[in-house]
């Protein structure tokens, strides 16, 4: 069931417009990249791995996996499921995946490779090549294999190893993950030179490196912004506005600006108290993949004074770290990508907490952002943003009494969602909220 | 000063009137139906039937359950975790833990001094609610309300591995015709039952006491195997169906003096109890 349209209680940001329009502008560019005999590749949300490296190389990059949520919020999802639904894929693996192969199969074995013509934001076009990761999600490989499988052309798997806190803290484990990293990215980067016949610029790929690591810090520090109370900015702008960071949709220089025009409205309404919804009486931090086919349901929350004013570390940008002094652009490059998914181990360690790419960000960001409950979205289709939930709901308990209400769904098929039913539950955890607010204030919290 | 809680459940209607020192004066249920509007007004009627009372002598009018929004003659709608939580805590004032099992979910609540403070819920699947009961029941050809005491005669449990409640008739079916005996199968079921809510209740952490409320609390078999499956002993109220109604009408006294002694006047509804209309 999708939620009705309802009114739109919260206050979007004028500057999220042109960066949320970041995500068809890089559609239409690999249809068009496509169309003028230039290559275009689908890409696996990498964590900055290997989007620089084929920005350098002027290759148009669409993402399978973002694509998946543009079907769910356009309605186009549906006719995609029934078609990998028909192809005999099992209906529990991710709903991206089989939104993306049921839209292969159409693509290659009905139209002969051209884009189905009801595809949302123009279609993702036939690829060169296919660029898989490995990061946080361990179904990516199998699913670009089996796209691979339709599509005919390579595909390329980018090792994105995740070591656990205490083993990240072995002597020297950090320096052999950067080699690691950097050995890997030089193969990539051969392996894209032979692809596309031409060879890398690498001054070209050092200015993009050092666009991809300023973008991510000002995209930072507007979030940084959000502890504001009121919170300034709600999650549906960090959804909307996240692509051109977390993918590098579009031009970065152009991003760099628009984040810049985002952070200045979002410090305007800090000083002037404007809050993101009219009423704040809750905040809330959101895990992990929201319902992307009923975004009007937390309009709906937000009438009741909910306010969203954090969400999944997974989307957001890795702490800032000085990279100036490293003066190879694939070492920067990886090191980047390693703070995203090991920037948090130091304090995780500190506090005793597992899941430093997980499960801790959400304790610190409860208690930063002061928030009184976390809504969790368990994802029926998918384990890597599932799995940790219980885990997060208990550590926020037991170390800051912030409770969480946990509403199963998924990210693409409206029918495991019933938003009717997930409302039902908001007044109740209000009450839940309020206890726990009295409980933090005797246990000495000051929030 | 008079005060009613009707709780509208998926199968059951509920309705409860009370004065203002909490004396209960009517405790009425009747099966919800499909048109649950129309219920409503006639369980109303005959809990003012026998507590000799007219709609027009009620100050205030709480309802709660899945059909709430619907009920037009209610002052004010509250969530049906929230009403269960006081009304259980009513009844049993130690209460740290109750369990709801109605026809269409499962809810499991922690209570500290009647205040609902957590709550986790089974609402997508049949298998761990009422439901499920009622469905093989019917596959049995048996009264539902006989499963339990059935299940008691039991001399083994036969384990029911489908957790789907389609599957699992088809399971208990071909258990028959295997020449297993019906109250061994129906301990299993209710074994099964149990232990999903259990699975549940153990997400939530368990205080003593623990309540056990809703229709399918009254089912012996299930008491049995929650018992085992918990490891804990487990209160049943003797009207284990009507802790929701009873919340309502407490929460509408209590709205209705909180605002008495403030000076406030409370809106409420026109208090007509005929058959509502497609517009009212």
């Amino acid at each position: 069931m999708v939620v009705e349209k309802a009114t739109k209680t919260i206050n979007r940001l004028e500057s999220m417009h042109p960066l949320r329009a970041k995500v068809n502008e890089t559609y239409l560019k690999s249809v068009e990249a496509i169309q003028a005999g230039k290559p275009a590749v689908w890409g696996m949300l990498n964590f900055y791995y290997g989007d620089p490296i084929l920005k350098a190389m002027d290759i148009e990059v669409v993402y399978p996996e973002n694509y998946g949520a543009i079907a769910a919020a356009t309605g186009a999802a549906q006719q995609y499921l029934d078609r990998a639904d028909a192809e005999g894929f099992p209906t529990h693996l991710c709903g991206y995946s089989l939104t993306t192969l049921g839209y292969a199969s159409r693509m290659m074995k009905e139209l002969k490779g051209q884009i189905p013509p009801e595809a949302p934001i123009g279609g993702m076009p036939k690829p060169l090549f296919l660029m898989s990761s490995a990061a946080i999600c361990d179904a990516r490989y199998k699913w670009f294999q089996a796209l691979g499988r339709y599509m005919d052309v390579p595909v390329w798997p980018l090792e994105a190893p995740i070591p656990g806190i205490k083993e990240f803290f072995i002597e020297g484990y950090y320096d052999r993950m950067v080699k690691l990293g950097v050995k890997h990215l030089r193969d990539f980067v051969a392996f894209v030179e032979g692809m596309v016949g031409k060879k890398m610029d690498w001054d070209k790929l050092d200015k993009t490196a050092d666009l991809m690591i300023e973008v991510n810090r000002v995209w930072h520090e507007v979030n940084e912004l959000r502890k504001a109370r009121p919170c300034p900015m709600h999650s549906r702008d960090f959804w909307s506005a996240m692509p051109a960071a977390l993918f590098l949709a579009g031009d970065l220089e152009d991003s760099l600006r628009l984040y810049q025009d985002m952070y200045k409205e979002v410090k305007d309404r800090v000083n002037s108290h404007v809050g993101a919804i009219p009423d704040e009486k809750y905040r809330l931090v959101f895990a992990e993949l929201p319902p992307w086919h009923s975004l009007a349901f937390f309009d709906k929350l937000a009438e009741r004074g909910w306010n969203f004013v954090i969400e999944s570390v997974g989307y957001h940008p890795p702490i800032p770290m000085d990279l100036s002094k490293v003066s190879d652009p694939l070492e920067r490059i990886t090191k980047f990508s390693l703070q995203f998914l090991v920037g948090y181990y130091e304090d995780a360690r500190k506090q005793n907490v597992l899941g430093g790419t997980t499960a801790y960000p959400y304790l610190k960001y409860a208690r930063e952002w002061k928030c009184d409950g976390a809504l969790l979205h368990p994802l029926i289709s998918c384990r890597s943003a599932s799995t940790h939930l219980p885990y997060v709901s208990d550590m926020l308990m037991e170390k800051l009494k912030v409770p969480s209400l946990s509403i199963e769904g998924d990210i693409v098929d409206l029918r495991l969602f019933n938003p009717e039913d997930a409302l039902a539950k908001a007044e109740p955890f209000e009450e839940t909220m309020e206890h726990y607010r009295k409980m933090r204030k005797q246990a000495g919290f000051n929030w | 000063m008079y005060f009613a809680g009707v709780d509208i459940g998926s199968t059951m209607t509920k309705v409860v009137l009370m004065d203002k020192s909490s004396n209960l004066l009517s405790a009425i249920k009747g099966p919800t139906g499909p048109e649950y509007r129309q219920l409503a007004n006639e369980v109303m009627r005959q809990a003012l039937e026998q507590a000799s009372l007219q709609i027009d002598n009620i100050s205030y009018i709480v309802a709660t359950g899945y059909g709430r929004l619907n009920v037009p003659f209610a002052d004010r709608q509250i969530t049906e975790l929230s009403c269960h939580a006081r009304g259980v805590s009513s009844l049993f004032p130690n209460v740290r833990t109750a369990i709801d099992i109605g026809g269409q979910d499962a809810k499991c609540m922690k209570i500290n001094n009647g205040r609902l403070i957590s709550f986790v819920m089974n609402d997508k699947c049949a298998a761990g609610t009422g439901r499920f009961l009622e469905v093989t029941a019917a596959t049995l050809g048996i009264r539902l309300e006989d499963m339990g005491d059935i299940s008691l005669r039991a001399t083994k449990k036969i384990p029911i591995s489908s957790l789907c409640t389609i599957f699992a008739q088809q399971e208990v079916v071909a258990l028959l015709s295997r020449g297993e005996k019906l109250e061994n199968i129906l301990a299993g079921l209710h074994d099964a039952l149990a232990s999903r809510i259990a699975a549940l209740a153990r997400r939530l952490g368990i205080e003593p006491d623990l309540v056990l409320t809703g229709g399918v609390a009254k089912n012996t078999g299930i008491v049995r195997a929650m018992k085992e499956s918990l490891g804990c002993e487990i209160l049943v109220p003797e009207e284990p169906l009507l802790t929701g109604a009873l919340g309502a009408a407490i929460l509408a006294k209590e709205t209705y003096m909180k605002a008495v002694a403030v000076g406030e006047a409370l809106p409420t509804k026109s208090r007509r109890l005929e058959k509502p209309t497609f517009f009212s």
